[in-house]
């Protein structure tokens, strides 16, 4: 996050003392692909999004057609299913599996930060490493004796074990690099190492934690495998709606490309407006050295 | 059971005794009570994505109204059924009261392991409902071991699909015998290059099904008992028959990883001149916004090979209660409502192919079908042979043993020396799946 | 680090309640903190692992609650001794991986130069490459499934426009695992060139101006003093991005479903696990692969983590 600061101060200064070898023509060329390639693909999932199936099928009409809305219709038709359920269930899942995780992830990542508990770090890490599909019979089988299968609590519970992971690893290195001077003078004024944790840490810490939401939110919003087996009928989620329109008769084209976009433009609407704080958290840790 | 180490026993007791109470837990409550009232109950149904879960959908307000009982749907993709099914069901769930699922596929699988009730007495006990109004070959489908676990709600049968225009053309008459496919194919493609003589489903485990209807036509089977069949003459005539009828007579190069939509869409997009494949499918062929020949699409019966014309006619699909429900008794009284003669004609007019025999004799449930293929699903019913792949447990690793010469026949290799290990391997394959 | 105390300690037994839960609280803030988060993934982690680990001893098929026989390490030595799905997963996930990095690590490395300068737009384009890797991977497995499909996909339409035939990528046994590999690289790349990009913002002027003085070229500079100075940096990136890429699963599945397609051809061994799980319901042999896929990945990390160590 401080490298990314100092890039913005430190450039220009660099811009005036040598220009770019590659020359302005290159360098052009090279962005414009960047942008077609990861921008293409996008687009044209939008497009034909908008395309009956007869259009998609047609290469007449890649780019030019006349647009519809029908696949929307399909999508959020009640009679199919009930997308809209589906964007709230995704969101509610995504909200309490990072609500949760943050009042859990962040002292803890304080803590280990502070005090170099570098083994129970990577304790906790394994959760990122162990394949997923090992992990669902057992929770399953464990929920169901439970009884808690059908409720959102098994979606919301391995949400989390992907979200306070993330949130660990990021807060983690976010205290390592904050100065421990302001808590110790915290203490000085009489505040105990907790209170000082509370009133002086965490809110030093806000766009630290910024980054690990809207993160884990991303993550979670987006997980497939999970939500796949541990979803009843009413907490299916975005992801695992898709196959809605992969029928044992037919594949539905058009509707599939709506549900996808559907699925992605509220966490790409997301990234737009925080995207500071998405590539802070990517690269948190990395950069250390 | 035998253990190795008393680590190991002490784990297995454990678990047993976990398993075990919570399988009397969950079973003190089985049975299906006709007399019980099921109103106030809510009823858990598990659906595949299939015109049938669509047109259902629209007529559970009724039931819900005669009922008093509550219907709550969760509707999923067919793969992602079978793998919740793997999940739920495995844990012993109690979540699910009916579920859909495919008898060719799952039957002796689910059955074997308990996750299916017993639905016996109820019908053979309910004459009005009347459970001999039922084909034979799917009903047999849903039986295991003597006992009725599941009641089928959707049939389908091989059927030839063909391009009318084509055919014209070329001056040929419908295909009654493989020999007589053969030779159209072959014709139609000389005459139109960029067109394939025939096109069908080439992916190891998605050809099976289709397979079969040659290889019982050509006098072949899968298996008797534990013992394969796949090495037998008729066998290898129907491999090389089927590799040979989708390579031989076309230009471009055979996609080796074909299931139906695959296939389909080469027919769908005029590039093919026929295809045998299920008639439950036939809407995609018949639609225009899919098919850009679909004013020229014909239908026929399966063509007579060596042993005479034997489609498969089979339950796609049925019903069957969990064993673990707590609402035996309203799951049962849903599937009766799903199944009735009533529902069923509903059904039939929506072009929802059925197995009550009472259904397919009703003049008014099929107005909406193609008169040709009516004749033609007509004409495979009774010929038709009850399963369209081997029925063992392990249905999945089946599939790809005895689909492999399938991919050699269509991409021209030896053949016989393909058979030779699959049979080997289905046999080995066999006596494990009885164990 | 030790909390400074402005008050004169009084015995604990004299102190009101809430003063004495706040002092142990104090004492004990380390696990008091940390505590819950390792119980959590310790409780959600530890069972299933075990469960996994016992099962992998087991003959245990068709159903988890049928009665099953310890078999000892059977199933390891059948995993181990399979080179008909095994072995060809271990590959494929390797392949994969390791395709999928490589290209990742090149490309990034030219985004992040490209976007190493202000530029007008650079904002934009910044914002364009972020859209990938977050994009749902279900999501983007469904829109390449179709992007890809050999009839009516616009990556055949696009090549037929230079008169390039048309080609069968994901239904073709033989291109479908680069296709695949292709899907990575593309929803990915992103997010090795921001990391990247963020390390190159970090280093100093000072050994690029050196080279200069030297006379080195930009490539000479680019490749003796930018890339070993970025070589935490890389090696970082490859931890992150490989442990995801070995566990891909949403894209696979998406596009080719259970069993990685008709001839496994995508059959990773996260694949290959839910397949022998799901589809050939043979849980203890899924558990020994598990297993194996476990070491495997641990294996790879500490590896990595040698090569962090003896480069800082």
């Amino acid at each position: 996050m401080t490298a990314l600061a100092e890039g913005r101060v430190s450039a220009p200064a660099r811009r005036r003392r040598r220009p770019f070898r590659w020359g302005p023509v290159g360098r052009f060329v090279g962005l414009a692909v960047i942008i077609v390639m990861f921008l293409g693909p996008i687009v044209w999932m939008v497009l034909a999004s908008f395309k009956l199936n007869v259009q998609i099928y047609d290469s007449s009409q890649a780019i030019i057609f006349e647009p519809t809305l029908e696949n929307y219709g399909t999508v959020f038709d009640p009679r199919r299913g009930n997308y809209l359920v589906y964007i709230w269930n995704s969101f509610f899942i995504a909200f309490m599996a990072t609500g949760l995780s943050l009042v859990l992830a962040v002292p803890a990542a304080y803590a280990m930060s502070r005090f170099l508990m570098n083994k129970s770090a990577t304790t906790v890490l394994l959760a990122r490493i162990i394949p997923g599909v090992s992990l669902l019979v057992p929770w399953y089988y464990i929920f169901a004796q439970l009884r808690m299968t059908g409720s959102f609590l098994p979606l919301i519970l391995s949400h989390m074990f992907v979200s306070l992971p993330l949130i660990l690893y990021i807060m983690m290195s976010f205290f390592d690099q904050m100065p421990e001077e302001l808590e110790e003078s915290a203490q000085v004024d009489g505040l105990t190492p907790i209170q000082a944790f509370f009133r002086i840490t965490l809110p030093l810490s806000i766009s630290g934690i910024a980054t690990a939401t809207i993160l884990s939110f991303i993550f979670s919003w987006n997980n497939f495998m999970f939500a796949l087996v541990l979803a009843g009928p009413s907490t299916k989620t975005l992801p695992v709606a898709i196959f809605d329109f992969i029928g044992y008769a037919s594949i539905d084209w058009g509707a599939l490309m709506a549900a996808s976009v559907v699925v992605t433009t509220p966490i790409m609407l997301i990234a737009l407006f925080t995207q500071r704080y998405i590539v802070s958290g990517l690269t948190a840790g990395a950069t250390k050295g | 059971m035998k253990y190795g180490s008393s680590a190991a026993r002490v784990f297995a007791v454990a678990t047993t005794a976990v398993v075990a109470a919570s399988l009397v837990a969950c079973s003190s409550d089985s049975g299906i009570d006709e007399g019980d009232s099921i109103e106030g109950t809510t009823i858990r149904v598990t659906l595949a994505n299939h015109v049938w879960t669509e047109t259902i959908k629209d007529l559970i307000p009724e039931f819900e109204k005669e009922s008093g009982a509550k219907v709550e749907i969760t509707q999923l993709a067919e793969d992602q059924l079978s793998d919740q099914y793997n999940v739920k069901l495995n844990a012993g769930t109690d979540e699910i009261d009916v579920l859909m699922y495919r008898p060719l596929q799952e039957n002796k699988l689910f059955a074997d392991n308990g996750y299916l009730a017993n639905l016996t007495d109820q019908v053979e006990g309910d004459k009005e409902w009347d459970w001999s109004d039922f084909q034979e070959g799917p009903a047999s489908l849903t039986t295991y071991d003597g006992e009725v676990v599941g009641v089928p709600i959707i049939t389908e049968r091989t059927v030839l699909y063909y391009r009318k225009d084509l055919l014209q053309a070329a001056g040929l008459e419908v295909p009654t015998t493989l020999e007589e496919l053969e030779a159209a194919a072959k014709a139609i493609h000389e005459a139109n290059p960029d067109v394939a003589g025939y096109v069908g489903r080439t992916g190891k485990s998605a050809a099976v099904t289709q397979l079969s209807a040659f290889l019982y036509s050509f006098g072949g089977d899968w298996l008797d008992g534990t013992d394969s069949l796949i090495g037998s003459d008729e066998a290898r005539e129907a491999y090389k028959y089927y590799g040979n009828l989708i390579s031989g007579y076309t230009n471009a190069t055979v996609n080796p990883e074909m299931s139906w939509p695959e296939a389909f869409a080469v027919f769908q997009q005029g590039q093919a001149a026929f295809i045998a494949d299920a008639d439950s499918l036939y809407k995609n062929m018949t639609d225009p916004s899919q098919s850009t020949v679909a004013d020229n699409v014909g239908f026929a019966a399966f063509p007579e090979g060596p042993a005479g014309s034997k489609p498969y006619n089979v339950a796609a699909w049925a019903l069957a209660i969990n064993e673990q429900s707590a609402n035996k008794s309203g799951a049962w009284e849903f599937i009766k409502w799903a199944t009735s003669k009533a529902t069923s004609l509903e059904m039939a007019k929506l072009g929802v192919s059925g197995a009550r025999a009472s259904v397919w004799e009703d003049p008014t449930a099929n107005a909406d079908y193609p008169a040709e293929l009516l004749e033609a699903i007509k004409v495979n019913g009774q010929n038709g042979v009850g399963y369209d792949r081997p029925l063992v447990i392990e249905v999945a690793k089946a599939r790809e043993i005895v689909g492999e010469p399938i991919v050699v026949a269509i991409a021209g290799g030896d053949v016989d020396a393909a058979i030779d290990a699959a049979d080997k391997a289905f046999g080995e394959f066999l006596l494990e799946d009885a164990e | 680090m030790t909390a400074v105390q402005n008050r004169t300690p009084r015995p604990a037994a004299q102190l009101p309640p809430r003063e004495r839960l706040s002092r142990w609280a104090n004492k004990n803030r380390k696990w008091l903190f940390a505590g819950p988060s390792m119980a959590f993934v310790a409780l959600l982690l530890v069972i299933p692992l075990a469960w996994t680990l016992v099962l992998s001893l087991t003959d245990s098929k068709r159903s988890v609650r049928r009665p099953f026989d310890f078999i000892g390490l059977e199933n390891y030595v059948e995993a181990l001794t399979d080179t008909e799905r095994f072995w060809p997963s271990v590959g494929r996930t390797l392949a994969f991986t390791g395709g999928a990095l490589f290209f990742e690590l090149i490309l990034g490395m030219i985004i992040a130069l490209l976007l190493w300068k202000p530029f007008r737009g650079q904002g934009l384009v910044r914002t364009i490459v972020l859209l990938p890797l977050v994009a749902t991977p279900v999501a983007v497995g469904m829109m390449w499934r179709l992007l890809f499909e050999p009839n009516i996909g616009f990556v055949n339409e696009f090549l037929s426009w230079f008169g390039i035939p048309a080609q069968p990528w994901l239904a073709d046994p033989n291109t479908s695992l680069a296709t695949l590999t292709f899907v990575d690289i593309w929803q990915w790349t992103p997010m090795v060139a921001l990391i990247l990009l963020a390390g190159l913002t970090g280093l100093s002027e000072e050994p690029q101006e050196a080279a200069r003085m030297d006379g080195a070229n930009a490539w000479q500079r680019f490749w003796y003093v930018t890339v070993p100075l970025m070589r935490p940096v890389i090696i970082a990136a490859v931890l992150l991005r490989g442990i995801d890429a070995l566990k891909t699963f949403d894209i696979l599945y998406a596009t080719k479903g259970k069993g990685g397609g008709a001839f496994h051809d995508v059959e990773t061994l996260n694949v290959y696990a839910y397949g022998l799980s799901f589809d050939y319901n043979e849980y203890g042999l899924a558990s020994a692969v598990l297993i194996l896929f476990f070491l495997m990945i641990l294996a790879i990390i500490w590896v990595i983590q040698m090569q962090r160590k003896a480069t800082s």
